[in-house]
């Protein structure tokens, strides 16, 4: 009786396993796609009908290389480790204040960070820029991750204010109890407790930054560019350099694809801003 | 020291300690709130400021009242944006819903393999949105593209030309680009959803004999629907804001045919230096999502009982 319901029960599990591989190739056969445009010659990249076996070639990974690319790479990678760390300092307690502690027009105060976080940065990129070119940040490092503040800070203390809340309470109040203080029990207790939290938001951060173009593009671009602003940068006067494009982006692809398998369940709760926990 | 802790009613939520109590959450949001009122509120309020003042190529001379914002509002080009947007974010956003729902509910039918196929399904939501722009530049490239030569060109839709060359398809292209790079956003947060709902009321149902449609519209749908709504606004919102992949993909064009709020105000601010027009648009911009923003954290907070 058992094993005669398991059998259907497994062909269908099979079967709708089926449905979502096939799903997952369609979606991603772009990604795959660009990924070998990175080695792929530029005849055969042009070729009508397509190509799909080519000779293998580096010559997309020397231009990259001979125009400088990797110190867009190294760009990108300080920015968005010094602007995560900041954030990291000054938002974690400030997320645990909004999430154990009473204050006056608290609800006032956390919709004006939601605010920030919801802005869109083309609004912000306006003001920005004329501050910055009056105060001599346009095209600094300091600039830049300042800029990032608005979205990634914002975001920081309303997403790990939701992990603050799933802690018990009672430890801070045994920890009180004992006589320790406050910032004895933030240290101690809390801290440990948070740790994860903390790291799934701050690496979100840093993808964030890591993505972000318009900021980088408008107040950023020539002493300090990203990755991303590169990008645009490949469509030259002589025409578009596809196969460089490419090399490009899958290199920004890179480290998202290790958050992706790494941060998993955390990854639903941080894009909905904590309002479902994944 | 156990009876002591039992006289402390955990149900507040509050660690007390009367003394302290008053000033030492304020120290720990200071930095932060420092921070935000530094590249945030002067920000929104410069802009204000800019919006009321004649403000061409970097200069700020008088103060003008409301002029800046009366010819916004009767620039064709400006309601243009807002139509362009609206189509957006009316056909991408439900799109996105409904695929993401199904797709929810067939990853939810025990699929094996889930802790490799979900972070691969959710690549494209967490992509660069520049990144994205550019494997759909290179998918739907004129002539060579992969997509334009064996699909488009195939079914003669298009003959020699990018789609986002066409005026009439191009807004059509960066919907598809859309709802390929956030369905999976809406399928896998539904899918939390559902791998969250309570197993006591589909034993029920199955014990009263109901089959799988009545379960999910008698059970799911109605235990899903303050998530469903969160998650639609928080998109809805974000779709509104879309910029770099319409960037990289069209810039607008062709003409204005792909032009939204977004990308005229950079245009207006970088391309042709009105900067108290686009301060103006920026001010309206930013009215609207304050208003989105206020409801979604309503709905989040009193439907979803979250944050």
């Amino acid at each position: 009786m058992a094993e005669a319901q398991s059998r259907p029960e497994g062909s269908r599990a099979l079967l709708w396993t089926s449905v979502t591989v096939v799903y997952a190739a369609i979606m991603l056969f772009p990604i795959f796609w660009m990924a070998s445009m990175m080695v792929k010659p530029n005849d055969a990249m042009f070729a009508r009908p397509t190509q799909f076996l080519f000779m293998p070639t580096l010559e997309h990974f020397s231009y990259v290389i001979e125009h400088g690319f990797h110190w867009y790479l190294l760009t990108s990678f300080l920015l968005c480790t010094v602007s995560t760390a900041l954030v990291v300092i000054i938002g974690t307690p400030a997320a645990y204040a909004f999430a154990r502690f009473e204050m006056r027009a608290k609800d006032d105060l956390f919709l004006f960070i939601l605010a920030s976080r919801m802005a869109p940065p083309v609004c912000l990129v306006i003001p920005f820029y004329l501050i910055f070119a009056k105060v001599g940040l346009l095209d600094t490092f300091l600039g830049l991750t300042l800029a990032y503040m608005t979205f990634n800070l914002s975001f920081y203390i309303w997403v790990l204010r939701s992990f603050c809340r799933d802690l018990p309470v009672q430890l801070e109040e045994a920890a009180a109890l004992e006589g320790w203080s406050k910032p004895q029990i933030f240290r101690r207790v809390v801290f440990p407790l948070l740790r994860n939290g903390i790291v799934a938001t701050a690496v979100l951060c840093f993808i964030f930054a890591w993505n972000e173009f318009l900021f980088a593009f408008m107040l950023g671009g020539r002493a300090v560019q990203t990755l991303p602003v590169s990008i645009p940068k490949l469509i030259t006067s002589q025409g578009v350099r596809w196969g460089e494009m490419a090399v490009v982006g899958m290199t920004a692809l890179l480290p998202v694809l290790a958050v992706v398998f790494v941060l998993q369940r955390h990854i639903v709760r941080g894009l909905t801003l904590g309002a479902v926990k994944g | 020291m156990a009876s002591a802790s039992d006289t402390i009613t955990p149900a507040e939520g509050v660690v007390r300690a009367p003394r302290e109590r008053l000033w030492y959450p304020y120290l720990l949001i200071a930095p932060s709130m420092l921070m935000l009122v530094v590249v945030s509120l002067v920000p929104f309020l410069y802009t204000i400021y800019l919006s009321f003042h004649a403000a061409k190529f970097g200069r700020v001379t008088d103060f003008i009242g409301f002029d800046n914002y009366a010819v916004l509002l009767t620039d064709p080009r400006f309601w243009n944006s807002i139509g362009v947007a609206a189509t957006f974010v009316l056909i991408a956003v439900p799109v996105e819903f409904m695929l993401g729902l199904a797709g929810a509910l067939v990853l939810n039918q025990n699929v094996r393999g889930r802790s490799i196929l979900v972070p691969l399904l959710f690549m494209p939501t967490m992509m660069a949105p520049i990144v994205v722009g550019l494997l759909w530049k290179i998918m739907l490239a004129g002539s060579w593209g992969f997509f334009s030569y064996n699909v488009l060109e195939r079914f003669n839709l298009l003959e020699g030309t990018s789609v986002f060359a066409s005026p009439e398809f191009a807004l059509y292209a960066l919907i598809f680009v859309d709802i390929w790079q956030w369905t999976p956003f809406m399928m896998l947060a539904f899918f939390a959803g559902l791998q969250a709902l309570p197993m006591g009321p589909y034993r029920a149902a199955a014990v009263d004999g109901a089959n799988p449609l009545q379960m999910f519209f008698h059970i799911t749908l109605p235990m899903m629907t303050p998530l469903l709504a969160v998650i639609g606004l928080l998109r809805f919102i974000d779709a509104f804001k879309v910029f770099d992949t319409i960037y990289i993909l069209t810039g607008g064009g062709p003409g204005i045919s792909t032009e939204t709020p977004s990308i005229l105000a950079n245009k207006m601010t970088f391309e042709f230096w009105n900067i108290g027009e686009a301060s103006a648009l920026a001010v309206l911009v930013w009215l609207a999502f304050f208003a989105f923003c206020n409801v979604f954290y309503q709905v989040a907070k009193k439907r979803l009982n979250a944050f």
